[in-house]
């Protein structure tokens, strides 16, 4: 439920709509201007891509020791540690896309524009995944409510009755079912009818409702699958070879980098978050020469393990988050079914404790997804809006030949 | 019951005497207060009890929820839906109500073990009411929405939205009711023009009752459910009305890859929805969440954002999609019909999504409504890539027309046609600082469109050069300034140019005119010059030599440039006019020099091959292309 207000990422746009038409007028000028200045920009090329590297070095490094410290509001796959991993692409693709127009007459030429414009193709086939994500984002958010509603049935209440368990239990019935992974549904909605058909007189009356805290959809079509964008997103990345470094002034070096951290962001955010048909199992190549290529590799294999871990072997996203929704909702099930009335005073205690261990993932949660959406979102438009420059300059640049 | 609720008075009155009173002269005091205040708090009622249990005032609430339990058990366990009995569901919500009232009252005594015993009972019977009601709640959605489903087969259910909105032949409508064998009887109905409709998706009956559910289960906090059965049934409805609009689910990726034929009809049919949607569709929910959550602002607020979330953004990331999409000419038309749709749906988006949890959906039209915008700039830097790309691979013959002449001029002046809107679009992208006194003058689309005729020319001055004859590069070039300065005066071209720019264009016109008489006929008037020396004694060998290079070279241009081309017939005849009344004079004066000769002026017929009256036939003859296939035909 983000009210969110775009129109900061929209103001940026006149600015290089005007660049166009001022750069119309002069254009063949300007041209031949930017060609003469080759050789002077060369040397600025160099510092850019070096500092280009060490941006994305820095910014992995930074990734996996806050994914390393396990204590920090930003470990491995939390909401805290996503929104770093976009800040980060954020980053990246600014200071890419600074390289890119600072050195518009090398880049945008042979043989280099057909690396940026395979650049701009890759990134348009994240934009789906951001879509995706962002529908995964709402999923989790209803998966939130049922959480909310648990609390809601156990928590400030003075006398705890067998009326507010049963509220709260067919709550935590409904989210583990919006939970599962989509094959394992129907079997398991079975299983909740006959579980559930005690003590509630109406539950096994009406069958369709059951269904109903998963109507949810995807805003994708069926047949959409995000392991099949991701290695669409791969496909045919590889490190450039030497004399490719040369023939572009170590340009391939920084359209490689800036694919490599395209591919993993996507990667991680498929990995963390639900989206439909969620595969893991992409063609990682990070050559090890890079300064950014051990952190992302660790990253990588620390989260393969992760989703390889028996207790999240089948879950619908490895987001931290996602795990203590679980962990709660298992908890106050174990609790819901386990209870006898009246409560004894420990039993009292004892839910009252649990209660508000649920109320703080609550809140996190409450607090973690709106911001993380608008930054999927930002992700998403600036995606756009540097390929959209990109393009433009792309056709200006055959124009004048 | 009426004494019932004496009792409660009377035990919270004495509730209260006895927490806040330290000592029992201060109870006594509070109650002294009471007892003044009204008559029914009276010092007998109400003294004699203090400081102890007062086992009638438990006796009537055991007695109240002993009650209710019997009532509400007897709905919680009925096998028939509630609300189909006016009767049962009004005692049923009466009961509710008491149950409701029952525990704010007495939950501030909560801490007393038999008030505690109590309200937790009252909570156990409160879940089992909402689990009840909201079933019912649920019923009542889905069993509403059937009703009128009915109704509609009926064909004549007026306000209940007798609709198909499909504007497009019958036969596939036909065809989609066939295809869901029990939808069979979904109506194909008159095509909507007109988009100023509520549909009330559910009866009005219906509705009040789903309202006084509503009001219960938020009273009872059980809101969140309330909401959200609320907002799964209608999302299932608006999702179904979707598919009803035939509007598909599409990936960016899927919209790329789509036939632009394709993309055409679905762009077609997303102007459709998207007007369904937000001049009928959204409204309508919106008017039917604040009635079911009338008084319950946010419950309505949130409800009415989870219901169309999912279909707005579905709506959104196909406009999305098509922004981004390929800048190929072609699609400009369709890409402002797409911009000129949500730009005039904006103040329906402004007013269906105004409230705190829409208000992202609102944000979110605008900014792809804007990168249409850039789409659309996109295109017309695409077009200006093409015009100064496209090669010159082979003269056109006779120096006629150019194809991307054609193509350029026929397609801004299409594209003219949204002159408005794409003022707006580039508009938007212009730097808003200079020339605000002379804004008619030169607007960004003037700007633009000057530019591209700039451009169009350079590449036709570039494709002149092939021809090797400059008289024809002239021709060549007069035959398309013709064509541009023609298609450009009489449309909106025209107004955003200016005159001054058709002024211009004109003398262009005539300059190359001017050349080509030059190029081609000045040889010809030289030979018809007379010379000083005309009194030498060989001077009927020397006309005759000139005579016979006249014909030499008369005959050479008529047969050459009777196959080449001037298109527009008006221009043709001024240029053949043009051409008699520069040589015709000269001409004649030359044979009347001949004549005054006297070894040519003895044998006229044989010597003088043309006389005026040949010479204008032949120059008629001129222009009229090589079999009328690349420019004679009037061109349009």
């Amino acid at each position: 439920m983000p009210a969110t207000d775009y129109q900061g990422s929209t103001a940026g746009f006149p600015s290089f709509g005007r660049s166009v038409f001022s750069f119309q007028r002069d254009q063949v000028h300007s041209m031949d201007a930017a060609n003469n200045n080759h050789d002077s920009g060369a040397g600025n090329l160099e510092v850019d891509l070096d500092a280009f590297q060490r941006q994305v070095a820095n910014r992995f490094h930074d990734l996996w020791s806050s994914a390393s410290a396990s204590s920090t509001p930003e470990g491995l796959l939390s909401v805290g540690w996503v929104r770093k991993l976009l800040d980060a692409f954020l980053c990246c693709q600014e200071e890419f896309r600074a390289v890119l127009f600072n050195h518009k007459a090398v880049v945008f030429r042979h043989p280099v524009d057909r690396m940026v414009s395979d650049y701009f193709e890759r990134s348009v086939k994240a934009l789906d995944v951001c879509n995706a994500i962002r529908d995964g984002i709402e999923q989790i958010r209803q998966w939130h409510k049922l959480l909310e509603i648990v609390r809601c049935a156990l928590d400030n209440q003075r006398s705890l009755g067998e009326g507010q368990f049963r509220r709260a239990k067919k709550a935590l019935i409904d989210l583990a079912i919006g939970m599962l992974d989509e094959k394992d549904y129907n079997t398991t909605v079975a299983h909740r009818n006959r579980s559930f058909g005690r003590n509630n007189p109406s539950a096994g009356r009406d069958h369709r409702h059951l269904g109903h805290f998963r109507s949810l959809s995807w805003s994708v079509s069926r047949t959409w699958s995000a392991a099949r964008q991701l290695q669409a997103i791969g496909n045919n990345l590889a490190a450039p070879r030497a004399n490719e470094v040369v023939a572009t002034n170590g340009i391939a070096l920084a359209v490689f980098t800036m694919n490599s951290v395209l591919l993993f962001v996507m990667w991680a955010l498929v990995a963390a978050i639900p989206c439909q048909d969620r595969g893991l199992q992409v063609h990682f190549s990070i050559p090890r020469n890079f300064s950014w290529g051990l952190p992302m590799l660790s990253l990588h294999e620390r989260i393969m393990e992760e989703s390889k871990r028996r207790d999240r072997k089948n879950v619908c996203g490895l987001l931290l988050e996602i795990h203590q929704i679980e962990k709660c909702s298992r908890v106050m099930s174990e609790l819901t079914d386990s209870v006898q009335f009246p409560l004894t005073e420990e039993k009292d205690v004892e839910v009252r404790q649990r209660v508000n261990e649920l109320s703080q993932v609550c809140e996190a949660i409450k607090d973690g997804l709106d911001p993380l959406e608008r930054q999927v979102r930002e992700v998403f438009h600036r995606i756009v809006r540097s390929r959209t420059e990109g393009l433009d300059y792309l056709g200006r640049a055959n124009h004048s030949e | 019951m009426a004494e019932n609720g004496e009792e409660k008075w009377l035990a919270v009155a004495r509730h209260i005497a006895k927490t806040l009173g330290r000592n029992d002269t201060m109870a006594d005091d509070i109650l002294q207060i009471f007892s003044n205040f009204d008559g029914r708090f009276s010092r007998e009622k109400l003294s004699e009890k203090v400081g102890e249990e007062d086992p009638r005032a438990y006796a009537a609430l055991e007695q109240t929820i002993k009650a209710l339990e019997r009532q509400i058990s007897q709905y919680v366990t009925a096998d028939q839906p509630i609300w189909v009995d006016s009767a049962d569901s009004s005692s049923f919500l009466d009961a509710i109500d008491e149950l409701i009232a029952t525990v704010r009252d007495w939950t501030p005594m909560a801490g007393d073990k038999t008030v505690g015993a109590c309200l937790i009972r009252a909570e156990d019977l409160m879940q089992q009411a909402m689990f009840r009601v909201e079933d019912e709640f649920r019923l009542l959605m889905e069993r509403g929405g059937e009703s009128l489903e009915l109704s509609r087969t009926y064909g004549n259910g007026e306000s209940t939205g007798n609709l198909s909105f499909d504007s497009e032949d019958e036969d596939e409508g036909v065809g989609i009711s066939c295809d869901n064998g029990e939808d069979q009887q979904i109506p194909t109905a008159r095509p909507i023009t007109d988009y100023d409709i509520v549909i009330d998706a559910l009866p009005s009956g219906t509705i009040n009752d789903l309202h006084e559910i509503a009001k219960r289960m938020v009273a009872a906090r059980f809101g969140k459910e309330c909401s959200h059965v609320y907002s799964s049934c209608r999302r299932e409805f608006l999702e179904e009305s979707f598919s009803r609009l035939r509007l598909q689910k599409l990936s960016i990726e899927e919209v790329q890859k789509m036939a632009w034929q394709d993309l055409e009809d679905e762009i077609e049919r997303w102007i459709k929805a998207a007007n369904v949607a937000l001049r009928i569709l959204f409204p309508s929910e919106r008017r039917l969440c604040d009635r079911v959550f009338f008084g319950l602002a946010s419950a309505a607020d949130l409800s009415f954002m989870e219901v169309c979330r999912g279909s707005t953004i579905q709506l959104l990331n196909f406009a999305d999609a098509v922004a981004i999409g390929s800048r190929s000419p072609e699609r400009l038309f369709k890409i402002l019909d797409v911009f000129e749709t949500l730009r005039d749906l904006m103040p329906e988006f402004e007013s269906v999504f105004s409230d705190q949890y829409c208000l992202f959906l609102r944000n979110e039209a605008i900014t792809i409504w804007k990168r249409l915008g850039e789409a659309i700039r996109g295109i017309f830097m695409e077009l200006e890539n093409l015009i100064s790309r496209d090669p010159a691979k082979g003269p056109v013959p006779g120096g006629g027309l150019h194809p991307i002449t054609r193509y350029v001029m026929n397609y801004l002046r299409a594209a003219c046609r949204s002159r408005q809107t794409l003022e707006q679009v580039f508009e938007e992208s212009a730097s808003p600082l200079p020339s605000k006194d002379d804004r008619d003058s030169s607007s960004s689309l003037s700007v633009q469109m000057a530019w591209i005729m700039e451009l169009l020319e350079s590449n036709l001055e570039a494709k002149s050069k092939i021809y090797k004859d400059p008289a024809l590069c002239s021709v060549f070039m007069m035959n398309n300034g013709q064509y541009i300065v023609q298609k450009v005066k009489d449309s909106e071209l025209g107004l955003l140019l200016g005159e001054e720019w058709v002024r211009k264009h004109n003398a262009k016109v005539r300059q190359h005119l001017m050349n080509y008489q030059r190029s081609s006929w000045n040889k010809v008037l030289g030979v018809l010059k007379p010379d000083n020396s005309s009194l030498a004694p060989n001077v009927a060998a020397r006309l005759k030599e000139k005579l016979k290079l006249f014909n030499q070279y008369f005959e050479e241009i008529c047969k050459s440039q009777s196959m080449w081309v001037i298109f527009d017939e008006q221009l043709r005849e001024q240029l053949r006019i043009s051409v008699t009344k520069l040589l015709l004079p000269p001409y004649e004066s030359f044979v009347g020099r001949c004549q005054n000769v006297p070894e040519i002026g003895r044998n006229v017929e044989r010597n003088i091959k043309y006389g005026s009256e040949d010479i204008e036939a032949r120059i008629n003859n001129l222009f009229r292309g090589s079999g009328g296939s690349a420019g004679g035909r009037k061109s349009r």
